[in-house]
């Protein structure tokens, strides 16, 4: 995608635009992204931006509790919505002579839910049955646990979907009160992808946007301070299986170095082929599945590295290599046929992406929304990585995956015996950055809570 | 989604190889991407006595060691293409870039049809199944699903789950799956689908080159006897301290060459499957007595060669199980005592005549779209008619097939989880 190919526009009130004009299917994916989420929420109202997402779908005072959801069916399309740390958003993918439906469901969301008692009392319930549900989820566990430790301070700290009991005492008024300080024409973003026309889409957007009143701008959380040294956790699951989760601090999304720590992802734990899958899988056989994740933030985020171990098998052992793997990294670099595979991979990943008009507007709004250098980082993605060489691999290495650098938590099966406390680890090389606090991001990575 | 639900023409083409693989073109103008599946006659129905969950491990095996390549290699030549392949008992599938089709296509040649089931490997990959079905003895949901299948299959190879258990699986060795591979991996009544920027020629061509070399037929399918209908309610609950219990109700459903899909396809719409919580069950049980964040039910989503099942899930909190359960059942005799109304049938119609070119964006969708074409007998064009198969059921055939095909009172109820 060129930069030309992307038609942006801005109304007064700071409502923005973001069109592509896409060939082939009769297809348009609409999505409207608002510049709120989880780590908008003060303490008390964890988890009020994901519920008031499923209040969004629950009646306006145009569109009837499920109205939306059935215009949609009639109309031959499909919607959704999600929230994650940083955003909320709600998509649409409907025929091209039918789209604009999208803009005026958008626009009654914008303003005027209703929040009404029995509704809010109904879908508080559903919020909470997916809460259980995802504490039944040895793995969100595991991720829960992990950033509440990495995060002491940024509400990254908070899980997406919230605490019961703040779910539990929130109240209507409380979302509304939430509703009119977040959603607003200046943070949000539309992205419109597919069979469209540039002029009459942008006549359209300004004639249904353009008499909403602006809200307050978002407010910068407190930063994550730089702390010294490893942390760990244990949580205890059901079953049979031990899972590792460990997570280092790194930047922000789309900083030079984002791109950079996508192929180091790529050669550490992405396919078959990658050092950790070959060494616990494959040769030591300790583990049945590695991945590592470069994770997508607005502000700093975290590279992750997961396993599950084979029954039985020593988690002890299984730290100790992954740690043996990450120290070779750190001495050794990247060899050039690593390097040279992992950008085929992403370079490929890039494309399967892109594949829907869905796919395509998501991945605009996401970078728009969260990237340093917004969606016209896009533009770079591919030439960055082609650019990204040896040396540059080394250096970020060493600035980010520090051996002290982590956070771990085990989650060991209910009576395995906990694992002895760990040696201190080496001294931080003296070329390591003191200070830690900026996020890395990865679209394929996003993690969020769909309704 | 076509303007006014009107049919979509693919552009696609077949032809039959001498060694009798059928191989499907579509081609998807523009797309920088490329996707083959190549979907085998051999899948588990062809276990004999003593060979349970061979299919599986086999299968499993198969991004393993070739004879020309380690395993390694393999996962370096396929990852260096910037692709992925994903095997199974039945095939594979690859995924790339499209510059990269022919190479790729190799590749699933040799993962599928030349692996070299080597001792360690073989031996490792058990572990990982066993790992598996441990996993899943943890898994409410998985657990639930395991003993539903139990219960509604009876004596039909289906009340197994497909990797067996721990005991069996541990038992094959090498030449167990050599045997196997040899007897059942043959080109003959086998189909492969490639979608790609490719015309459709140039795709049929460099597919025919990948395969044509290939020789060998499997034995005639086994006649399997169909499941039976229970002729008394059951309900199974398995305690697991969770915070959800898994609820899974149903019957022995139909095979996707019955008559009836279709009018069942729309059935299901209604009561169980449509989009967003526009169906009966999802609209009473989460949107209006907020029970779950999870419902469905269907009995066409697992029809296949062999018939499926009705299913009815939820994943709900232990004091909402009664309820929920009534709550099925209740929608399933009201759709045979009110059938949709004409704004409902509309509705179901609407969607489903125009979105079903939503599927049709990624190259993945469009081979399996083929794929099933082929195994059902459907036709290239089968696409084109689906719009009038679908706008043609009426309100008294939905009520029919609902009389026909679902029994509430002869449902199998299985959860497992909190209770």
């Amino acid at each position: 995608m060129t930069p030309s190919a992307v038609h942006e526009f801005a109304l007064d009130n700071g409502f923005r635009s973001l069109l592509v004009r896409r060939e082939g299917l009769p297809i348009v994916a609409a999505a409207l992204f608002y510049t709120v989420g989880s780590r908008d929420e003060r303490t008390g109202e964890s988890g009020v931006s994901h519920f008031l997402e499923h209040m969004m779908f629950k009646g306006t005072t145009r569109y009837a509790k499920g109205e939306i959801d059935l215009i949609t069916t009639r109309l031959g399309g499909s919607n959704n919505a999600y929230t994650d740390h940083d955003t909320t958003a709600y998509h649409f993918s409907l025929a091209s002579d039918r789209w604009q439906v999208a803009l005026d469901i958008e626009a009654s969301r914008m303003r005027d839910c209703l929040f009404d008692d029995a509704e809010f009392a109904a879908e508080k319930s559903v919020v909470l049955e997916e809460l259980a549900m995802g504490q039944d989820d040895p793995w969100r566990c595991l991720w829960e646990t992990t950033e509440a430790l990495a995060f002491r301070v940024h509400p990254y700290h908070r899980p997406i979907i919230g605490y019961r009991g703040d779910l539990e005492r929130l109240t209507p008024d409380d979302m509304r009160a939430y509703y009119r300080r977040h959603y607003g024409p200046n943070r949000a973003y539309l992205v419109v992808v597919g069979d469209v026309d540039i002029a009459d889409t942008e006549r359209r957007i300004a004639s249904t946007f353009a008499e909403f009143t602006p809200v307050p701008e978002r407010d910068a959380p407190l930063p994550e301070p730089a702390r010294a040294g490893e942390l760990r956790g244990a949580i205890r699951a059901p079953g049979s299986i031990a899972r590792i989760a460990m997570a280092a601090p790194v930047g922000r999304m789309g900083e030079r170095d984002d791109f950079v720590l996508d192929i180091v992802s790529v050669v550490l734990g992405s396919g078959r082929s990658s050092r950790l899958h070959r060494r616990l899988v494959l040769d030591e056989e300790l583990a049945t599945s590695i991945s590592t994740s470069n994770e997508p933030r607005l502000d700093p985020g975290l590279f992750w590295i997961m396993a599950e171990l084979r029954p039985g098998a020593d988690p002890e052992r299984a730290e100790l290599i992954l740690r043996e793997e990450l120290d070779k990294l750190r001495e050794d670099g990247v060899t050039a046929e690593e390097r040279k595979r992992a950008i085929m991979q992403l370079r490929s990943g890039f494309l399967f992406e892109g594949e829907t008009a869905l796919g395509e507007a998501m991945r605009i709004g996401q970078f728009e929304t969260g990237a340093v250098g917004g969606r016209r980082r896009l533009d770079d993605v591919l030439r960055l990585y082609d650019e990204i060489g040896r040396r540059e691999l080394r250096g970020a290495i060493e600035r980010w995956l520090a051996p002290d650098s982590w956070t771990v938590v085990w989650s060991l099966p209910e009576g395995q015996r906990a694992l002895r406390p760990r040696p201190l680890p080496k001294p931080r090389p003296a070329r390591a950055k003191a200070g830690r606090g900026h996020g890395t991001v990865r679209v394929a990575g996003r993690r969020g809570v769909s309704r | 989604m076509t303007p006014a639900g009107t049919s979509i023409r693919l552009d696609i083409a077949e032809r039959e190889l001498r060694n009798g693989l059928r191989i499907i073109a579509i081609c998807n103008p523009g797309v920088p991407t490329f996707a083959a599946t190549l979907s085998l006659r051999a899948n588990r129905l062809d276990e004999g006595a003593g060979e349970h969950g061979l299919a599986y491990l086999v299968g499993a095996c198969l991004e393993e060691s070739t004879r020309h390549r380690t395993s390694v290699e393999l996962a370096e030549a396929v990852e260096g293409l910037g692709a992925s392949l994903d095997t199974h008992s039945s095939g594979g599938t690859v995924q790339c870039p499209a510059e990269e089709a022919s190479r790729s296509l190799r590749l699933l040649r040799e993962a599928v049809f030349e692996p070299a089931f080597v001792l360690r490997e073989v031996r490792r990959v058990q572990q990982e199944i066993v790992a598996e079905i441990e996993d899943d003895d943890a898994d409410p949901r998985a657990l639930a699903r395991r003993r539903f299948h139990r219960e509604v299959y009876g004596r039909h190879p289906y009340a197994r789950p497909s990797y067996a258990t721990a005991e069996q699986i541990l038992a094959y060795r090498p030449q167990d799956l050599k045997r196997f591979h040899q007897r059942l991996f043959a080109p003959r009544e086998g189909v492969l689908a490639v979608a790609g920027p490719l015309p459709v020629d140039d795709g049929l061509e460099l597919a025919t080159r990948a395969f044509r070399s290939l020789r060998g037929e499997p034995p005639a399918r086994r006649e399997v006897p169909p499941p039976a209908h229970l002729d008394a309610p059951r309900d199974v609950h398995l305690p697991l301290r969770r915070e959800q219990v898994h609820v899974y109700a149903g019957h022995v459903g139909v095979r996707r060459t019955d008559p009836d899909y279709i009018p069942l396809l729309v059935m299901d719409h209604v009561l169980g499957s449509g989009p967003g919580f526009t169906s009966r069950i999802a609209r009473r049980l989460r949107d209006e007595l907020g029970l779950c964040y999870t419902v469905y039910a269907s009995i066409t989503s697992s029809a296949g060669l062999e018939p499926g099942t009705f299913t009815a899930y939820i994943g709900t909190s232990k004091e909402h199980r009664a309820a929920a359960i009534e709550g099925f059942v209740a929608e399933m005799r009201r759709l045979r005592a009110e059938p949709p109304t004409e704004a409902e049938l509309r509705d179901v119609h609407d969607y489903l005549t125009g979105s079903y070119v939503l599927g049709l964006e990624r190259n993945a969708s469009l081979v399996n779209y083929a794929i099933h074409v082929a195994r059902f007998g459907l036709g290239l064009d089968y696409l084109e008619c689906y719009p009038d198969l679908v706008r043609a059921v009426t309100r008294d055939d939905v009520r029919r097939v609902a009389e026909a095909h679902l029994a509430p009172e002869q449902m199998v109820v299985v959860s497992a989880g909190a209770g």
